[in-house]
């Protein structure tokens, strides 16, 4: 599939609740070593519960300058969090549905994932 | 809104890099530093769209970098046949930093198409087309 | 010593380079229809200049990646693709009044009439563009603006009352006659001739042309903070003038004639050669840089092989993207617009699309994956973000005045 087509997708938990929208796909370079990279495969998606705007690369990474400016665009992307492969039930044409009891856990590339979701409010 | 806490990511053995954070819309260079495409899309190997996913089921992994037509319809919407993606491999990618270099040269790729089009039948054309201005 | 020669061709070609078409065009109407009394914009404009220069030849140097590259990249293809067609479709209106400018100059110099020139002047550009090494191209046409000099050479000579200049340019007000907003309509023109995006687009281009890397930084910093002051003082003698012969005659430039016509009075018909090579030189690098910066801004965007560093062979598309501009300049010229009147509309459409190439390059001089330790400091951040502030109420306000003041007549 085509990643630009989850980019967006609402996000619904397995009773059907909105959670949000796919922000970000997450990959990690741990697969079979080819001959210049190793495969990337998917680790999960970022779920932001507010926008799925681009952050001007302000998200998940620890950019606090020009203050005012780091500041809007992190309140803009509050409360997102990152979601396992494993926690990912179906991806359909409008939404995303996650398997029950999935885990938040935390988007930050930065902080070893010690970020509240609540951080920059 | 108060939000749950969120549970710390368990270490993973290899690099993280995110879609938009670190490939989308960023140049590609071959091996020689020459400017090829920009990354307008990616390929995954799947998940099947509408189909439900088996627990254990292996993640799916990024088969390659596209770019043509695929642009036009990241921005203003609807598919380009999958015959009209052009597909630069991911075992191509050599280094993904600021920009996105491969290990091979750029030249014989079918990215670089129209490139070669308009090379070979307007500006070599041009008397001068191949003087270097250095 | 060759270090030495090279800071001052550096700083000279700066001078030189900074004043194009808008800025004769603009500092000469408001001249002669506001004194002195929006010198304070040009003071503005040339200190944001050399802030946005900076930070995105920082970039350049830093990270090896363009103005449009960092656009599109920061932006994402949609909000990238509104900015690129607001860029190019405004540098595609700069390309067509600097080629119009230099036509305008030489039938001054040759009373053969402009249209005529046209063709001779894109085929120029042109030309340049496909066989000239881009160093020689900008020292050339950079020394030879510096003939714009007798700008301010004419307004000594002119004997004007500094007492009254002086009061025009520190006490500004609103002269007898003109509109509140027409003045402010005026100080966005202005503005926009100060700080016209190509610039930028043509500056951080210019660093990768150049393989500047981040051991360039301190000349390119000293090119930009003295060479651009400079070229500001030079929009400044244009002003005054304007102001010292034109105002006082009740006569509002609307033509390229009227904005050399002081010169001719002040220092004569030496001056009238010199600023006539000025002029040409002015507007034909400015040709230049603007036809590039098309070719630079849509191979960024799309990341197409660029440069003239490369043989055209290596740069196809971008080579054929430039001309395609200059057909379309051509072809918009031969209707018989007038060079003068375009010019007018394109700086104020240059404030409007500012903060569009304005911010992406403020956010990325801050992120440490580009720059690595070059990132902006405090004091450029702070300066930064007020100048967002100015950009984007400029931008805001400059339509609004359009359409009040019937663009400023």
């Amino acid at each position: 599939m085509i990643l630009g087509d989850l980019l967006g997708t609402p996000v619904r938990d397995a009773d059907g609740g909105r959670l949000g929208r796919v922000a970000d796909v997450r990959f990690v370079l741990d697969g079979t070593p080819r001959q210049l990279m190793s495969e990337a495969r998917v680790l999960g998606l970022v779920v932001s519960p507010h926008s799925a705007a681009s952050f001007l690369g302000y998200e998940r990474i620890n950019l606090a300058q020009p203050w005012p400016l780091a500041n809007l665009l992190r309140w803009r992307h509050r409360g997102s969090y990152l979601v396992l492969w494993e926690d990912i039930a179906m991806v359909g044409k409008d939404a995303v549905r996650l398997r029950p009891g999935f885990t938040r856990y935390s988007a930050s590339l930065e902080d070893g994932g010690r970020q509240r979701a609540g951080d920059g409010k | 809104m108060t939000s749950p806490d969120l549970v710390p990511l368990p270490p993973v053995a290899g690099r993280i890099l995110d879609a938009q954070l670190h490939l989308l819309d960023r140049q590609v260079l071959d091996t020689d530093g020459v400017p090829v495409t920009t990354v307008d899309d990616l390929e995954l190997s799947g998940p099947a769209l509408g189909e439900e996913i088996p627990v254990g089921t292996p993640a799916p992994v990024l088969d390659a970098l596209l770019t043509g037509p695929v642009l036009g319809t990241r921005i203003f919407g609807g598919r380009p046949p999958s015959s009209r993606l052009i597909r630069i491999p991911w075992k191509d990618v050599a280094d993904v930093g600021v920009v996105v270099r491969l290990g091979v040269r750029g030249g014989p790729l079918d990215a670089g198409w129209v490139e070669r089009w308009v090379r070979d039948k307007i500006i070599a054309r041009i008397p001068g087309g191949r003087h270097d201005p250095r | 010593m060759k270090r030495l020669l090279g800071v001052a061709l550096g700083i000279l070609t700066a001078i030189g380079g900074f004043v194009d078409i808008g800025d004769l065009v603009t500092n000469a109407v408001v001249g002669s229809r506001f004194g002195l009394s929006l010198v304070w914009v040009v003071a503005v404009g040339v200190v944001g200049i050399c802030l946005f220069a900076n930070m995105s030849g920082r970039v350049a140097a830093a990270s090896g990646r363009a103005t449009f590259e960092v656009i599109r990249e920061r932006l994402g293809p949609r909000a990238g693709l509104a900015n690129l067609s607001a860029s190019f479709l405004i540098n595609l209106m700069t390309v067509t009044a600097e080629i119009g400018g230099v036509a305008l100059a030489l039938q001054l110099a040759s009373s053969v009439h402009y249209l005529l020139w046209i063709p001779v002047a894109a085929v120029a550009v042109w030309l340049v563009i496909w066989r000239v090494k881009f160093s020689i191209m900008e020292n050339v046409t950079g020394l030879l603006g510096l003939t714009l000099i007798v700008f301010a050479v004419a307004l000594f000579l002119l004997k004007p009352d500094w007492g009254v200049l002086a009061g025009q340019a520190l006490a500004p007000a609103v002269p007898d006659g003109e509109t509140v907003p027409t003045y402010w309509y005026y100080a966005i023109a202005l503005f926009g001739a100060a700080m016209t995006p190509y610039e930028v687009f043509f500056f951080s281009s210019g660093a990768v042309e150049e393989g500047w890397t981040v051991k360039d930084l301190v000349q390119s910093r000293l090119n930009v903070l003295v060479g651009f002051p400079l070229g500001g003082l030079l929009s400044v003698a244009i002003a005054g003038c304007a102001a010292v012969v034109l105002l006082p005659a009740g006569i509002a430039v609307t033509s390229l004639s009227q904005v050399i016509l002081p010169v001719a009075e002040g220092a004569g018909k030496l001056g009238l050669a010199f600023v006539l090579v000025g002029v040409v030189a002015a507007t034909f690098g400015a040709a230049l840089e603007t036809t590039l910066s098309s070719g630079y801004t849509l191979a960024q965007f799309f990341g197409w092989s660029w440069g003239k560093f490369r043989r055209p062979v290596q740069a196809a598309r971008f080579h054929l993207a430039m001309i395609i501009c200059l057909l379309v300049g051509l072809a918009v010229l031969a209707t018989g617009v007038d060079p003068v009147l375009v010019t007018e509309y394109s700086v104020v459409f240059s404030a409007i699309a500012l903060p569009l190439t304005y911010l992406p390059i403020l956010i990325v001089s801050n992120d440490p994956q580009y720059m690595g330790q070059h990132v902006n400091g405090r004091a450029v951040n702070v300066l930064g973000m007020a100048y967002l502030v100015i950009i984007l109420v400029a931008s805001l306000a400059a339509i609004p005045l359009m359409i009040v003041t019937g663009a400023g007549s």
